[in-house]
């Protein structure tokens, strides 16, 4: 496998500002350096909580907002693409695409959905005329729509088939990476697995790589093939799906894990329960040291002065504790 | 502990049988709950689950009289037994604005909603909005329900409850909004908690503590819970009894352990079989449930679930009964309702 995307050290600093000069009086450490790489069909999962700073990650990767720092060294030609201008992105645009949480928010209500789809293609100029048609219609083809769905408004349809929609639309131009937000969160759960297996065959189909953004553990297991979690804007841990749910080498990974309510009955008596205390602390003033030691029930006196930095424990496992060696963390 | 059998050895608290919710709109009545029977025993947690538009949200408001204009129970009955030995009351039959109403919502069946920053008032504190209920309900002044207010914030796990009481919503995060939420409505120590979607907008460990304190209050308390989600995650972990629902109807009925080890109707094997289950070696492909919920005022002729089924055979043209498979009757432990599960004798 060939690296399509590494990213080194990216940060997303949001300024917090105050009074009539709007004097900057901290930071929002929404993503604090986080390093990863993709590799070329493959699935990265990028997992957490609410305010864990996943989406803002995303968002920097297609410079819907400009990062603060880091670099992101993308395909053959390694180009880092947050030192590119506005114009030299313009090419890189096309392939790298985003598929988005809201069905009914992400697709403009006044536009057909084959206006929609054929957008990307016409902005771009890839195609033209008939050929565009035809092209519209495969994609929609492609995602389980059919020919006659291009006159219709996206109100006229349900939100699995919005999200099929916006996934389309995603594919018009061939991308190679698609940054996927929380896509199936909105869906009802007999429509999510439509959607999970559309985007698994898509990924056979055309040779895509996926940055699966979301907060639900198990639909993260099914389609990832590596994981990172991610806790108040920093990486805690990252490795192959498999042994992430196994053996986690992360306090914070195992409480996630052992809070997700399992759809069996007696196994969910059976399950050991760690509750973790409090809330996740409010980033603009994250605690010293590790940033999750006041939650964690592993934590020493270390945990509250040093920050542990993201090291590789195993071969494809990186982990951030101080404890990771000596822990013996519960898995599924 | 969830067992079989529990309905038994239980007094009933609330017995709903044959109700009927609808909707008249422009273009037609939509029958949001559409003859929709079970019952819930004294401190027993009753899991109501089904996707979004099956109905479960409007039986839950239906129960206490809450359904939004121009929506009204048409037909039905939902007995409420106030205590063990009255009669019971048929608060279908007892007008949304009454006196009688308003005694029994938020004293004797309290809710709690969804989504906390919407159902919680902005421009009063916490400590005012539980105490408003206490005022309301109990005899007390304005003092012992500040006190109480109180004292229920720290039972529901809020450290600093002498401060926290007057705070406004925003100072409070997500999770700490859904405890003062579950504080709120469990300060006049109702017999019954309906619990819509209660940890949905929450995240996965804050969904743990609200789920653990839930069970906590109830083994303290004693209150019966119907939990209102879509999450067979959270179902597995409270209920005793489960309530399967699509569009509008019951499809099936029974203990936890006989919905999920033994699911009779296609529609809950297909719900069950198409989560992604954590720990579970992933398949490649999900077994999904082809197409989409019918739209409430163009459902299929028979069985709602008839076009999606993948077992449909020519008698799914007709609505199948709900009937468990071997009494034949409605109120046996697990009755479903399909055809494939009525044909023993033709």
């Amino acid at each position: 496998m060939t690296k399509l995307l590494e990213v080194n050290d990216l940060r997303k600093y949001f300024p917090i500002q105050k009074g009539i000069f709007q004097r900057t009086i901290g930071y929002v450490k929404a993503v604090d350096g986080i390093s990863f790489d993709v590799q070329r069909g493959e699935t990265l999962g990028l997992v957490g909580e609410s305010g864990c700073g996943k989406t803002t990650a995303g968002r920097c990767l297609l410079r819907l907002i400009p990062p603060t720092s880091g670099s992101f060294i993308f395909g053959e030609e390694q180009v880092d693409l947050a030192k590119l201008s506005q114009q030299e992105l313009r090419p890189f645009r096309k392939r790298i695409q985003m598929i988005f949480q809201d069905p009914h928010a992400s697709l403009n209500p006044r536009m057909t959905v084959g206006d929609i789809v054929g957008e990307p293609m016409r902005v771009n100029k890839t195609e033209t005329g008939s050929a565009l048609q035809d092209k519209i219609v495969e994609l929609l083809e492609s995602v389980g729509l059919r020919s006659q769905d291009t006159r219709r408004y996206p109100h006229a349809f349900s939100g699995g088939q919005r999200q099929r929609i916006g996934i389309a639309r995603a594919l018009a131009l061939q991308p190679e990476l698609i940054v996927a937000d929380e896509p199936v969160s909105a869906l009802d759960v007999s429509v999510q697995a439509q959607i999970l297996n559309l985007l698994a065959e898509l990924r056979e189909k055309f040779q895509l790589s996926y940055i699966f953004i979301a907060h639900d553990l198990s639909v993260v297991e099914h389609i990832s093939d590596r994981v990172a979690v991610m806790y108040l804007g920093k990486i805690v841990e990252i490795s192959d799906a498999e042994t992430l749910y196994q053996s986690p080498k992360h306090p914070y990974t195992e409480a996630l894990i052992s809070a997700v309510p399992l759809p069996d009955p007696s196994e969910q008596r059976k399950r050991e329960h760690i509750r973790l205390e409090g809330d996740v602390p409010d980033p603009s003033q994250p605690p010293a040291g590790c940033y999750f030691h006041p939650r964690c029930r592993y934590a020493t006196d270390i945990c509250k002065q040093e920050t542990p930095e993201l090291r590789q424990v195993a071969e494809g496992v990186q982990v951030a504790c101080h404890h990771s060696d000596t822990l013996d963390l519960q898995g599924v | 502990m969830a067992s079989t059998g529990k309905t038994s050895d239980k007094t009933p608290l609330l017995e709903i049988s044959g109700l009927k919710t609808i909707f008249p709109t422009d273009d037609g009545i939509v029958h949001a709950v559409n003859d929709v029977s079970f019952s819930i025993a004294r401190g027993q947690t009753v899991g109501v689950v089904g996707e979004s538009g099956c109905g479960k949200s409007i039986t839950g408001l239906s129960m206490l009289q809450l359904v939004p204009s121009p929506g009204r129970i048409e037909a039905g009955e939902i007995l409420f037994y106030r205590s063990t030995d009255d009669e019971p009351l048929d608060i279908a039959q007892v007008s949304p604005k009454s006196e009688l109403m308003r005694q029994i919502r938020g004293n004797e069946i309290a809710i709690i909603f969804q989504e906390p920053m919407t159902s919680l008032n902005p421009v009063y504190t916490v400590g005012d909005q539980i105490a408003e209920a206490i005022v309301l309900h109990q005899q007390v002044d304005k003092k012992t329900a500040r006190e109480r207010a109180i004292e229920m914030i720290a039972r529901v796990g809020i450290p600093a409850p002498a401060q926290r009481v007057d705070e406004y919503p925003h100072q409070l995060s997500g999770g700490m909004r859904q405890r003062i939420m579950i504080a709120m409505a469990l300060c006049c120590s109702p017999t019954l908690l309906i619990a819509d979607e209660p940890t949905t907008a929450l995240d996965v460990t804050i969904q743990a503590q609200v789920l653990g304190l839930m069970q906590e209050l109830q083994a303290e308390m004693g209150m019966a819970i119907m939990l209102i989600t879509h999450d067979l995650g959270v179902i597995a972990d409270l209920a005793d009894e489960v309530v399967v629902m699509y569009s509008g109807r019951v499809v099936e009925r029974g203990s936890v352990d006989d919905i999920f080890y033994n699911p009779l109707h296609p529609y809950t094997q297909g719900l069950l079989r198409s989560i992604p289950v954590l720990g579970r070696t992933p398949q490649k492909t999900l077994p999904s449930i082809p197409g989409t919920v019918p739209h409430p005022l163009a459902l299929p002729a028979g069985c709602s679930f008839g076009p999606r089924c993948p077992e449909r055979m020519p008698e799914c043209n007709q609505m199948p009964e709900l009937l468990s498979i071997n009494s034949k009757t409605e109120n046996d432990g697990h009755p479903v309702r399909c055809w494939l599960h009525t044909d023993s004798e033709g």
